[in-house]
């Protein structure tokens, strides 16, 4: 469960990290990115899988650039983000209501069965949703440090102003920032499709899982998430192992309460506060 | 003068739908929902927007009154009305234990937290089915069973019109103007000696009795209450009423009740594009008419008697 839960909490943490932002629509965008994979899947599974990413990269992109930029230079607030980012959730799920004659769907990609691992076996596709989102982190990182376009997403994230003086497009970096962002979750949405099932209202699911886990782990600290989704991946799955399914949730968000009332900053800390 | 003019005039407004009483009728169903929204609304007006307290869990309150009452009524056999005061007391309860386990916390956390609890609580619900009904719900007869309906939809519109003359006197006490200093600016209010603690905890409770109280009239009316009835966008929703509505003024929620309730009833017909068109008009307003609904229209209504003029 953690190493699914893992690509949406990296998708909210890259969001948050640099654009300080909080992107509460980005599940339901992930899970209009499976949809659009599913419709292409008879056709080719990696075409597909590219289109469904490709798709969410830009609608993170049009979304930041059109409105949630405009809106930041404005000086809106973390309360009025969560509000309108509430509101572009509704409209990307009305239109995969729309747009898809099922509402429920599965997407049919090639198993690859159980791992067994000291007693446990665990579903090999979570395995791999973890092996890519520690992927993705240690590629970001690498970015950060090696690359043009790193180095500006740090510089962005740190000091907004400064970052804009020494002639940083910020604006590009944060629309690249949402779009990674929600690609990310549309990957995520993917393996959730392909393990479980995708429903028309499991982009809030996934959104809302991942913003708390990303929370716990210090909302932006991308290291934080990861731990995080890893730790409440388990919680959920012994809760529901000995509990029974509907306790699952439950048990978990009274955890994220708790710790939010603990340590308002996560369990990693975070740079940037909400 | 002009202040006052605008308080007669909700009134009157609010009062209105006493006309529909001998009509019944769908249109006096849906003015009755759209006013137990209404109640919560002002809740989050007086909460939120003039208190300045970041909370989100307003389907939470509204839900532990609404549960309160089937479970003291129907299983421990307690009088409606009983049920009803008990329940709407132990929803402050919740509310001011979360102010206080996140007192430490600053603006969006402690509104995190309680938006977490309003995406908890549903699934408690569903966890206690056994208790709660879950998913499929109770049904609940409560009072229309002794005074029949009609009396219900009256007693809904006098308690709104009550709730509105009860934030409407508290926002002009030396409480209401304490409270919305603490809204512009908490630490200042502070330093000048004001126990603000003392101040918030008395609008989380008596917002949070409010709600409850509200949620106690919701089942009576509705006769009937399930989880995805107070799902998370129940909050979001009751959020939006003041919001979209506008908040300056005080009959901003009842703009925002008529947009949040009513615009959902008129897309019924393209039920499929619901979604898009309601959240696709909410940006619109947000970013649009940031003040929300009512300064606007009060602007063109002064602009048509201008004209007129």
């Amino acid at each position: 469960m953690g190493g699914i839960l893992s690509l949406p909490v990296l998708g909210v943490a890259v969001i948050y990290g640099i654009t300080g932002i909080p992107n509460f629509a980005i599940g339901v965008i992930g899970v209009f990115g499976g949809f659009v994979t599913w419709y292409f899947l008879s056709y080719n599974m990696g075409l597909a899988i590219a289109i469904g990413v490709v798709v969410c990269f830009i609608i993170g992109w049009i979304v930041q650039r059109v409105l949630l930029t405009p809106i930041s230079e404005m000086g809106g607030d973390a309360t009025l983000f969560f509000i309108i980012t509430i509101a572009v959730g509704f409209v990307f799920e009305g239109l995969l209501r729309a747009i898809f004659p099922r509402p429920n769907i599965s997407l049919e990609l090639p198993r690859i069965g159980t791992i067994s691992f000291a007693g446990f076996s665990v579903e090999g596709f979570k395995i791999i949703a973890l092996l890519f989102a520690i992927g993705t982190l240690i590629i970001i990182r690498l970015m950060e440090e090696h690359t043009e376009m790193g180095k500006s997403w740090q510089a962005t994230s740190q000091n907004l102003k400064l970052a804009k003086l020494i002639g940083i497009k910020t604006t590009q970096v944060f629309s690249i920032a949402s779009g990674l962002g929600c690609a990310l979750a549309c990957i995520g949405a993917i393996f959730w499709g392909s393990l479980y099932n995708l429903q028309l209202s499991s982009g809030w699911d996934l959104g809302f899982l991942g913003f708390i886990v990303a929370v716990v782990g210090g909302i932006g600290n991308i290291w934080g998430g990861l731990i995080s989704a890893l730790i409440m991946g388990m919680v959920m799955s012994f809760s529901g192992y000995l509990l029974g399914g509907e306790w699952q949730s439950v048990i978990l968000y009274c955890i994220v309460i708790l710790v939010l009332i603990i340590a308002p900053k996560g369990i990693l800390g975070s740079e940037r506060s909400l | 003068m002009k202040d006052h003019y605008e308080k007669i005039s909700t009134i009157g407004i609010l009062l209105l739908p006493l006309l529909f009483v001998l009509r019944g009728g769908y249109l006096q169903e849906v003015t009755g929902y759209v006013y137990l929204f209404l109640i919560q609304g002002y809740v989050a007006w007086f909460l939120f927007f003039k208190s300045g307290q970041p909370f989100f869990g307003y389907s939470v309150t509204m839900a532990i009154g609404a549960y309160g009452t089937i479970v003291l009524n129907v299983m421990f056999g307690w009088p409606v009305l009983g049920a009803m005061f008990i329940s709407a007391a132990f929803a402050p309860v919740v509310s001011v234990i979360l102010f206080l386990a996140t007192i430490r916390a600053k603006g969006f956390y402690v509104s995190m937290t309680s938006f977490l609890l309003a995406i908890l609580f549903p699934r408690l619900i569903n966890a206690l089915q056994d208790i709660t009904g879950g998913r499929s719900g109770l049904y609940f007869s409560g009072i229309t069973e002794f005074i029949g309906y009609r009396p219900l939809y009256i007693i809904v519109i006098v308690w709104t019109v009550v709730v509105a003359i009860i934030f409407l006197w508290l926002m002009g006490t030396k409480t209401g103007k304490i409270l919305t200093l603490i809204s512009e600016n908490d630490r200042l209010t502070q330093a000048v000696g004001i126990n603000t603690f003392k101040y918030k905890m008395l609008a989380y409770t008596i917002a949070g009795f409010i709600s409850g109280l509200g949620g106690a009239l919701y089942v009576n009316y509705t006769g009937f209450i399930s989880s995805i009835d107070i799902e998370v966008f129940t909050t979001l929703y009751i959020f939006f009423i003041p919001l979209i509505g506008g908040s300056s003024l005080f009959f901003g929620p009842i703009l925002g009740a008529l947009f949040v309730i009513l615009i959902p009833e008129l897309l019924v017909p393209v039920e499929r594009y619901f979604r898009i068109f309601f959240g696709l008009i909410f940006i619109l307003v947000i970013v649009l008419l940031p003040e929300g609904l009512a300064p606007n229209v009060q602007k063109l209504l002064k602009r048509i008697r201008k004209n007129k003029e």
